[in-house]
């Protein structure tokens, strides 16, 4: 397990989003809109691509109105692509829960880069309203006693 | 049957009653016989025939009512082979017997085949669900009566009173079934969420809704809250 800072890894709430993607199922009854086919999502600096998105909107809390625009998970799976303005993250499915303001990110090989330096485990977990990030490695059986790759170089320390 | 002659006080003579001939009285046994398996049978059958008229009549007559769709129209003209009605309105009733109604600037039906109306100018009124409805406005479009559906094309407006706006090219709505669906591009704006497709399908009255094609969505939350925020009552609440 190892911490590292993922600065602007964000997506807000109150930011506007900008999603495309080839298909769009809206259903209104239970508050859920699912992005499938090249799903591109772009909020200010941050990008994201995925194959499929479902996005939870809040339950309508007060009138119907008030809580449809706000989105209250997402789930995105299909190949992960994550793009701040520092840092890239890949990984096989994500999740942003907005309340807890969390983005996690698993699968078979997480990868978290920063310039020429490398994270690979198996679980990405970034606390968004600081940037914290923290990667787990494979443990077997979920412990996180796997092991994470880092491989750091110098010259890209400098300020 | 019940009447017998008892042997004591009767004025008849019994000696002529012995007499009788036996043909007689068999014959009269005969026909009490008859008439008693006559009463058993009707004591089944008419009851049973009450029966089947009793439970014939509702459902012939639920069966006869004609659907639900009257046309109302100011005055009606007739020329050639055409019957042209002006600010036409009309109602009926979805699947789910919500009322729906409709509106025209003109209505053109072509006697040959009248359950289609061509319409200009139309208003509608849709059910979503009880508590939703949407309004449709469009330049023109042909109402099928019998299949109960409306295809519209040109500059098409729908608002629904839960705060969705659509801006349609063309749209075909089966008002029975409840679905809706476009080939053409659609944007759809809702409490600060903006939609674009090339395509789109609605369906169980609207709350389903499938763009296809070029999908593009922007998520504004700000301008929703700030329009919750400022406190203005949304058209729909």
């Amino acid at each position: 397990q190892s911490d590292a800072k993922m600065t602007g890894l964000k997506l807000s709430n109150d930011q506007p989003i900008q999603i495309e993607s080839d298909k769009l199922e809206v259903q209104q009854e239970q508050n859920l809109a699912i992005f499938t086919g090249n799903v591109n999502v772009v909020q200010g600096a941050t990008l994201m691509k995925a194959g499929k998105m479902t996005v939870y909107y809040v339950k309508g809390g007060g009138s119907a109105t008030t809580g449809s625009a706000n989105i209250d998970h997402l789930e995105v799976d299909g190949k992960v692509y994550i793009k701040t303005e520092t840092q890239v993250a890949t990984g096989d499915r994500g999740t942003f829960d907005m309340k807890s303001q969390v983005f996690t990110l698993s699968g078979q090989k997480v990868v978290l880069s920063e310039g020429s330096n490398v994270l690979v485990g198996c679980k990405l977990t970034v606390q968004m309203n600081t940037g914290l990030a923290q990667v787990d490695g494979c443990g077997s059986g979920g412990g996180s006693g796997g092991r994470v790759m880092m491989s750091i170089t110098p010259d890209s320390q400098k300020p | 049957m019940l009447a017998r002659t008892t042997e004591t006080g009767s004025e008849s003579d019994p000696a002529a009653e012995r007499q009788e001939p036996l043909a007689a009285r068999a014959a009269a046994f005969g026909r009490a016989q008859r008439h008693s398996q006559r009463v058993r049978a009707l004591k089944f059958v008419l009851p049973l025939t009450a029966g089947i008229i009793a439970l014939a009549f509702p459902v012939y007559s639920y069966l006869v009512t004609p659907p639900a769709v009257e046309v109302k129209a100011d005055d009606t003209a007739f020329s050639d082979g055409k019957l042209v009605m002006s600010n036409p309105k009309l109602s009926g009733q979805t699947s789910e017997n919500l009322p729906y109604s409709m509106s025209a600037a003109r209505a053109v039906q072509d006697v040959a085949n009248e359950s289609v109306i061509g319409l200009e100018g139309i208003d509608a009124t849709l059910p979503v669900d009880a508590a939703t409805s949407a309004t449709v406005k469009a330049a023109n479009g042909t109402y099928d009566r019998t299949a109960n559906t409306l295809q519209l094309s040109k500059d098409i407006l729908v608002t629904t009173s839960d705060g969705m706006v659509m801006k349609l090219q063309s749209v075909f709505l089966d008002m029975g079934k409840g679905t809706m669906k476009t080939g053409d591009p659609v944007d759809i704006t809702r409490e600060g969420s903006h939609i674009r497709s090339d395509t789109m399908s609605a369906s169980n009255g609207g709350k389903t809704l499938v763009f296809e094609k070029r999908v593009r969505v922007d998520i504004d939350p700000a301008a929703a809250k700030t329009k919750e925020g400022s406190g203005e009552a949304n058209a729909a609440q």
